[in-house]
């Protein structure tokens, strides 16, 4: 049955986002269930702000497949924050390159389990770059929160030390999201590859 | 322990939106796809729900054996989009009766609503 909505469409972007973020066994149900409520009672209620309610719920998506992710890279930068205040070594190299592996690793891992559940390069690639855009935010948080805890000149030197507030701030996060990037397309790549290896042998 | 679905894992009791989505599959019946679910659980629950976190629910509960599925045809307004039908198995009603029977055991001798000490 046509109705005045019936044709209305979501914004291109999100459903494209959405679409790839659906493992293939939900691609069609799930995309056609958003659409349909979308169609049928969200246009009708709330007018051009039926894109913002498509929108949240493709975030949804992004959010579930990389939160875990971001979590554990933006706590792993606070540890790492935290340890250089409270115990600051003499030599910052050994933590830093824990540090980076850590986050090179998440960020592989990230991009290569999205893209074998999905099947996706481009959801793993995605899956990562929000996994890291999440921890930089983790990041800002945390340093913001000891700065208000810990704001003596002695600790504010041994911040200044391990690389200065510039850092923490400003370019950690923006490193983060070039390396969810440059990870996620190895990762991604390996996860779909593997998958679509299994499958064919199986 | 006979209604257990699950017993020695740490989810032995259905949570209230996991029940939630098992009994609106229930009462729709042959129309139980996803956004009829969506819309009946947001109804019954009185709250605007992701409808990513139901899709999750009833993947979670099928891989749980607790629901099975079916693809049906799509309509128009889904741009034909095929339609995922759910239907609630034999471990889905042992595990609903197991929940109510366990929520019925907590409440049991508890006024309600509760106010203080003395609905007990």
């Amino acid at each position: 049955m046509k109705t005045p909505h019936s044709d209305a469409r979501p914004p291109r972007s999100a459903e494209a986002i959405l679409r790839v973020l659906l493992k293939p066994h939900d691609r069609e149900t799930v995309s056609g269930d958003l659409l349909e409520e979308y169609r049928d009672a969200i246009v009708p209620a709330r007018g051009r702000a039926a894109d913002l309610w498509y929108i949240r719920q493709v975030a949804w998506y992004l959010f579930r497949a990389s939160w875990v992710w971001g979590t554990v890279m933006g706590s792993a930068l606070v540890i790492r924050y935290l340890l250089d205040t409270l115990v600051p070594p003499a030599d910052y190299t050994t933590r830093a390159t824990v540090l980076t592996w850590t986050l090179l690793g998440v960020c592989a891992l990230a991009g290569f389990v999205t893209a074998w559940r999905t099947r996706s390069m481009r959801a793993g690639v995605l899956a990562s770059t929000t996994a890291a855009t999440i921890a930089g935010i983790v990041s800002i948080v945390g340093t913001a929160m000891m700065l208000a805890v810990w704001h003596d000149a002695s600790t504010l030197e041994e911040w200044r030390r391990s690389g200065g507030l510039d850092e923490a701030f400003i370019d950690v996060p923006l490193k983060l999201i070039a390396l969810g990037i440059a990870m996620g397309i190895p990762g991604a790549a390996l996860g779909k590859g593997v998958r679509t290896r299994v499958t064919l042998s199986g | 322990m006979e209604y257990a679905y699950n017993v020695g894992t740490m989810a032995e009791v259905l949570g209230t939106f996991e029940q939630a989505v098992l009994l609106e599959v229930l009462r729709l019946r042959d129309e139980a796809y996803g956004r009829a679910i969506l819309k009946a659980v947001q109804e019954r629950l009185e709250r605007e729900l992701a409808a990513g976190a139901i899709h999750a629910t009833l993947e979670r509960l099928e891989s749980k054996g607790l629901l099975s599925s079916r693809l049906g045809p799509g309509t128009d307004i889904r741009a034909g989009r095929a339609r995922r039908f759910y239907r609630v198995q034999p471990a889905g009603i042992r595990a609903l009766n197991y929940a109510r029977r366990t929520f019925n055991n907590i409440w049991r001798g508890v006024k309600w609503p509760v106010t203080a000490l003395e609905s007990l």
